[in-house]
């Protein structure tokens, strides 16, 4: 399941909270290279984890096992602020676009092989539903060149908004992917599961869990 | 600017095309600007995977076409040092490269030398990966290749949307492929019992017999594996016959 927090309703969970920030330390900084991000405490947290942002936390089994982070680019976001140079010309805005960062599959719920996992695919599916439900249809996402034919492949209509560079370890392209219920689809077909994935409430509490 | 704006054109160009072939010549109008006249994308076949079978994997090609006979016939794949190089590690190569680091010896640098023949001098080649996880190679090449760092970025993502619009192309001729096969009356039967019509109303419709109406609906039900007629419109709408 993908619950879908705001900054101040994931502040009052410490547990989710801690196991998002070291998640994205784990991922990002360890994995990934980022070394501006490093902290002793190995907690990653950034300017843009403000009361507007949508935090989407994939559980498995009372545990975090995936996440993203949804930014409104109505006001300052990545793509404006940090990765400028990854867009040429005016990035896309509106209170239909959000940009997608901080994407991140806990390493034991990768697939083993080259493929997109359950768990990543789940994430997949939660935005494309959390965005079809608050009339968002696209979001800027900063990701590996080779994302670019994944979208495809699950029908989004995918559009680059600048040059690739290299960041990190990495190869990144900002890109706009548009999205509709059609895409929705696809995305449940490939995950041959048709229910919705986003969640109404709040993840149980682990403590609440083993008590009971 | 000005290139960004050509990559974007392209990539609108390329959602308007409707078969491989003209993906190909679009990313071929694009690379050729580099030297990169030539380009081969597939899945790699597993070795010894039959010649007749070999051309199942690819996915766009404009090789020329004694080179491409020549390819499959001694059974290149196996030997190519650039096909072996992108298995064992997924990175983007130069052909040069591939051989040297591969050390390559006598049967594998044979291809690199039968390729020189015919004209395919210089190239390079970078894998994709899909959802399923499957690596599609990329590979282009020419005579004489001329691309900065910059050019190698461009050329990788506009390869990158070629492809994934191939795959588009395909996927859509799949579901073609594999939908019930109605006629015309068929279809046009179901079309009108979707609006409610009964066989007779249907039979007066389109002036033919009630039996007729009668048999082109049971057909069709047949060829849909319809249970009742509600699940023949149902079915023949998810399959795209009516709407």
């Amino acid at each position: 399941m993908i619950y879908a927090l705001t900054t101040a309703e994931l502040a009052e969970r410490p547990d989710l909270r801690d196991a998002v920030h070291r998640l994205r330390h784990t991922i990002f900084v360890e994995e990934m290279g980022w070394e501006d991000l490093r902290s002793p405490e190995q907690f990653e947290t950034d300017q843009f984890d403000h009361d507007e942002a949508v935090h989407h936390l994939c559980m498995r089994n009372g545990r975090l096992a995936g996440y993203q982070r949804m930014l409104p680019t109505t006001r300052p976001h990545l793509l404006t602020d940090v990765l400028a140079d990854l867009c040429e010309g005016e990035g896309p805005r509106g209170p239909n676009v959000y940009e997608l960062t901080r994407y991140a599959v806990a390493h034991e719920h990768r697939d083993g092989r080259r493929g997109v996992s359950t768990v990543g695919s789940e994430l997949i599916a939660g935005f494309v539903e959390w965005g079809m439900e608050r009339g968002v249809d696209q979001v800027i996402i900063e990701f590996e060149p080779m994302w670019v034919l994944r979208a495809l492949q699950l029908n989004f209509l995918a559009r680059p908004l600048g040059y690739q560079r290299t960041y990190g370890r990495q190869q990144v392209v900002a890109t706009l992917l548009t999205f509709n219920n059609q895409t929705l689809e696809v995305v449940r077909n490939r995950r041959n599961h048709h229910a919705p994935v986003l969640s109404r409430g709040m993840p149980e509490d682990e403590i609440f869990r083993q008590a009971s | 600017m000005g290139q960004f704006d050509d990559t974007l054109q392209f990539i609108d160009e390329l959602d308007r095309a409707e078969t491989p072939d003209t993906v190909c010549r679009l990313l071929l109008d694009l690379t050729s600007n580099y030297g990169l006249t030539a380009i081969m994308a597939g899945t790699v076949p597993r070795p010894g995977t039959p010649r007749a079978k070999q051309k199942s994997h690819v996915m766009l090609c404009d090789w020329p076409m004694d080179w491409l006979e020549r390819y499959v016939q001694r059974n290149y794949v196996d030997l190519d040092p650039v096909v072996t190089y992108i298995k064992r590690s997924p990175t983007m190569v130069n052909w040069r490269n591939a051989a040297i680091e591969l050390q390559a010896g006598q049967t594998a640098r044979r291809v690199m030398g039968d390729a020189g023949e015919f004209k395919l001098n210089d190239g390079f080649a970078f894998p994709l990966i899909t959802i399923e996880g499957t690596i599609v190679m990329v590979s282009l090449g020419g005579e004489r290749v001329d691309i900065s760092q910059e050019g190698v970025g461009v050329v990788s993502l506009a390869s990158t949307y070629a492809i994934g619009r191939a795959m588009q192309l395909q996927s859509a001729q799949d579901i073609f492929d594999q939908r019930p096969d109605l006629t015309p009356r068929e279809t046009e039967c179901l079309k009108w019992a979707a609006e409610g019509k009964s066989e007779w109303e249907i039979s007066q419709i389109l002036g033919i017999s009630e039996h007729t109406s009668e048999k082109h609906l049971l057909n069709a039900k047949r060829k849909l594996g319809a249970a009742n007629r509600v699940h023949a419109v149902a079915e023949a709408i998810r399959h795209g016959y009516i709407s």
